[in-house]
C-alpha cells in the first residue's frame, strides 16, 4: 500500500510541476509584451522609467532560471502577485472566493454521487424493463446540455417567472442577516447552482453504478442468496449494491476536476462568488495574473482532493491494499 | 472493407433504433450547415431589424440586442458548431491513434511512460486548463480547436492502446511477426485496420463533448468573435441579460436545445457504432 501512494504521490506532484511552468511560462514565451501579461493593458501608457521598476519587481531583468526559482518561491509561499484590475493581492481575493467553491462543488459531488448511485442501483436491477430505458434515456440528455444553459433556463423559470428563488449572488447583498435568517438566505441561493451541477454531472456515475451492478447481478452469490429466499431488498442494497460501489470511488476521483470545472461555468451564470467566477472575471478585464492565480487554486485543489481519494481507496477495496502491501 | 461487411454493418445499423436516429439528425444538421446560406431568411451579421424585437412573422425568433436576426444567427451557428466539433475530435482521435498504439505495440518503458501522461492529463481540470490556453493564445477559431484538442486525445488514448494489446497477440499479427515482417508494415497493414473502427466510434464520442466544450468557451468570452456559434450567442444574451426578461424563450432556449440535440446524436450514433463494431457486446445486449 506504501508504494501505491507514494507512485500517486510522486504522479500528483509532477502535475503540480508541470502546470506551474506552464503558468510560468506562458506570459513569457507567448508572442506579444510580457509586461502587458504582468501588469495589464495600462502599460501602453507608462513612462519607461515606470516599466523599468515593472521589470525589476518581477525581476525579469533576471536570467530565466533565477525567474522561475523566484517564481516558485512565491506560489509555494502563497505569493501569487497583485492583481491590477482589482488592486488587490490576489491571495486576499483567493481567500475570499474559495470557500464559496468549496461549498457548492462538494456539496454538488456528494448529492450526485448518491443520487448516480441509487438509479444506477434501481436501472441494472430493472435491466431492460422501461423503468432502465427512460433513466437510461433521461440520463444520456442530462449529460448533452451545456451546464450554462441548464442554468439561464433554471434561473428564467424559478427566479424570474415564478419568484421563488433568487436571481444572483451566494447571499442577499447589504442585508445584515444574522444566524438563522442568514443561514436561510445562503440556502436559496445555493439551491439552484446547486441543482445545476447536479444535473450535469450526474450522467457519469449513474452509468458506472448501473454497469458495475449489471456485473455483480451475474456473480454467484448473488444467485444463492436469491436461492435461499432472502428478501429482493436486501439482496439489492446489501449484496448487490455495496459490493457494486468500488468502481464508482474511481469516477468519484475522476469526477472531481469535471465538478470543479463545471462549477467555473456556472458560478458565471448565477454569479456566484466562487474562484470560478473570479476567473471568468479575470478573463474578462484580461488580469492575466488572476487568471494564472485562480487555474494554479482549481489544480491544487483537483489534485490534493484526489490524492485524498488515493488514501481513502484501500480501505474500500481490501484487493488494493493486499497487492500492494 | 468488402462490400459483404458493410451490407451486414447497414444491416445492423437499420436495425438499431437509437443509432439510425442519430444518423439522420447529423445529417439533417449537415444538410442545414451547408445550406445555411439558402435557408436562412437575413444575413446573420447584418442589422436588419430594430433591437430586442419579439418574434413576427418576419423575424421568427425576434432580433437580439443590435438588431439581427437570431433564426439565421441560429442557423449559420450550426456551422461553426459543428465544424469545430468534428476538427477536433479529429485531431485527438489521430493523436489518441498515434499514441495509443505506439504504447500498446511496444510495450515496457514506452508504454508505461506514455500511459503515466495519460493519467496526467486525465487529472488535470481540463475546462478551466483551457480558460487559461484559450485567454493567452487568443480567441481564434484554430486556437479554440487547438485548446480542444490538446486536452481531448488522452482518454481515447486509453482505448484504443487496450484494442492494440488485444490485437498484437493475434495469430496474423505473430505470423507476421515471426516472418521477419517489418515494425511498420505491421502496425500500417494488420494493426491500424483493426483500431480503426474503434477509432471511428471514439472520434463520434469525441466530437460530442467538444461540441459542449466549444460552447463552454464561447459562453465564457472566449470564442472567435467574428464566427458566431451556438455558444457565443448564449453567451451575449447572459450579457444583454435576455435570461432575466421574456426574450428567454426565443433567445435562450433555441440555441441551448440545438446543442443538446447535436451532441445527444452524436453520442446517440457513437454508442451505436460500439455496439455494430464490438460483436460481443451486441450479443450481450
Amino acid at each position: 500500500m506504501g508504494k501505491f501512494v507514494a507512485g500517486k504521490f510522486l504522479q500528483y506532484v509532477i502535475v503540480i510541476i508541470l502546470m506551474v511552468t506552464l503558468n510560468f511560462l506562458l506570459p513569457r514565451v507567448m508572442p506579444g509584451n510580457p509586461l502587458v501579461f504582468l501588469a495589464g493593458e495600462d502599460v501602453g501608457f507608462m513612462s519607461s522609467a515606470e516599466k523599468e521598476a515593472i521589470l525589476e519587481k518581477h525581476g525579469l531583468n533576471d536570467s530565466i532560471v533565477q525567474q522561475y526559482g523566484t517564481y516558485l518561491k512565491n506560489i509555494f509561499t502563497g505569493e501569487f502577485g497583485f492583481s491590477y484590475q482589482q488592486k488587490r493581492p490576489i491571495i486576499e481575493l483567493l481567500k475570499e472566493r474559495l470557500p464559496w467553491t468549496i461549498l457548492l462543488s462538494g456539496l454538488g459531488l456528494v448529492l450526485s454521487t448518491i443520487i448516480g448511485v441509487l438509479f444506477g442501483t434501481i436501472s441494472a436491477w430493472k435491466r431492460g424493463t422501461k423503468t432502465d430505458v427512460n433513466l437510461l434515456t433521461m440520463f444520456m440528455f442530462l449529460s448533452a446540455m451545456p451546464s450554462f444553459w441548464v442554468g439561464m433556463i433554471l434561473v428564467s423559470v424559478f427566479s424570474v417567472q415564478l419568484g421563488w428563488l433568487p436571481v444572483f449572488g451566494a447571499e442577499s447583498a447589504w442585508s445584515n442577516l444574522k444566524g438563522m435568517d442568514r443561514f436561510i438566505d445562503i440556502v436559496k441561493h445555493l439551491i439552484l447552482p446547486l441543482t445545476t451541477l447536479v444535473l450535469i454531472s450526474v450522467t457519469s456515475t449513474f452509468m458506472i453504478m448501473r454497469y458495475s451492478m449489471l456485473n455483480v447481478l451475474g456473480e454467484d452469490y448473488i444467485m444463492i442468496a436469491k436461492a435461499k429466499g432472502v428478501k429482493e431488498k436486501v439482496i439489492r442494497y446489501k449484496h448487490a449494491m455495496r459490493n457494486a460501489l468500488l468502481p464508482v470511488a474511481t469516477v468519484f476521483m475522476l469526477s472531481l476536476g469535471f465538478t470543479l470545472g463545471g462549477a467555473t461555468v456556472i458560478e458565471t451564470v448565477f454569479a456566484y462568488p466562487g474562484v470560478g467566477r473570479l476567473m471568468f472575471e479575470s478573463v474578462l478585464s484580461r488580469d492575466y495574473p488572476l487568471i494564472q492565480a485562480t487555474f494554479l487554486i482549481i489544480t491544487f485543489s483537483v489534485v490534493i482532493a484526489n490524492f485524498l481519494a488515493d488514501l481513502i481507496y484501500p480501505f474500500l477495496d481490501p484487493k488494493v491494499g493486499r497487492h500492494n502491501g | 472493407m468488402d462490400k459483404q461487411k458493410w451490407k451486414h454493418y447497414w444491416r445492423v445499423l437499420s436495425s438499431n433504433k437509437l443509432g439510425l436516429f442519430g444518423v439522420s439528425l447529423l445529417v439533417i444538421f449537415l444538410c442545414i450547415a451547408l445550406f445555411a446560406p439558402f435557408i436562412a431568411p437575413f444575413d446573420p451579421t447584418e442589422r436588419v431589424g430594430s433591437p430586442f424585437m419579439k418574434p413576427n412573422g418576419v423575424f421568427l425568433l425576434g432580433t437580439n440586442d443590435i438588431g439581427q436576426d437570431i433564426f439565421s444567427e441560429l442557423l449559420y451557428g450550426t456551422r461553426v458548431s459543428l465544424l469545430i466539433g468534428v476538427i477536433a475530435a479529429l485531431i485527438s482521435i489521430i493523436l489518441g491513434c498515434l499514441i495509443g498504439v505506439i504504447a500498446g505495440y511496444f510495450s515496457g518503458k514506452v508504454d508505461s511512460f506514455l500511459m503515466r501522461l495519460v493519467d496526467l492529463v486525465l487529472v488535470i481540470p481540463f475546462l478551466p486548463l483551457m480558460i487559461l490556453l484559450a485567454a493567452f493564445i487568443g480567441p481564434s477559431f484554430w486556437n479554440i480547436v487547438l485548446v480542444i484538442s490538446l486536452i481531448s486525445w488522452a482518454s481515447p488514448a486509453r482505448v484504443i492502446r487496450s484494442q492494440v494489446l488485444t490485437l498484437k497477440t493475434k495469430g496474423y499479427v505473430e505470423a507476421a511477426r515471426s516472418i521477419g515482417t517489418g515494425v511498420g508494415a505491421i502496425l500500417t497493414r494488420h494493426i491500424l485496420p483493426g483500431v480503426i473502427p474503434i477509432a471511428l466510434s471514439q472520434f463520434v464520442l469525441a466530437a460530442s463533448h467538444s461540441i459542449l466544450i466549444e460552447a463552454s468557451l464561447s459562453f465564457l468570452g472566449l470564442g472567435d468573435p467574428f464566427t458566431k456559434s451556438w455558444g457565443t450567442i448564449l453567451y451575449y444574451a447572459q450579457a444583454r441579460g435576455a435570461f432575466i426578461t421574456d426574450a428567454w424563450i426565443w433567445w435562450v432556449l433555441p440555441p441551448g436545445l440545438l446543442i443538446t440535440t447535436l451532441v445527444i446524436s452524436f453520442a446517440f450514433t457513437g454508442y451505436s457504432l460500439e455496439e455494430i463494431l464490438n460483436p460481443r457486446l451486441r450479443k450481450e445486449q
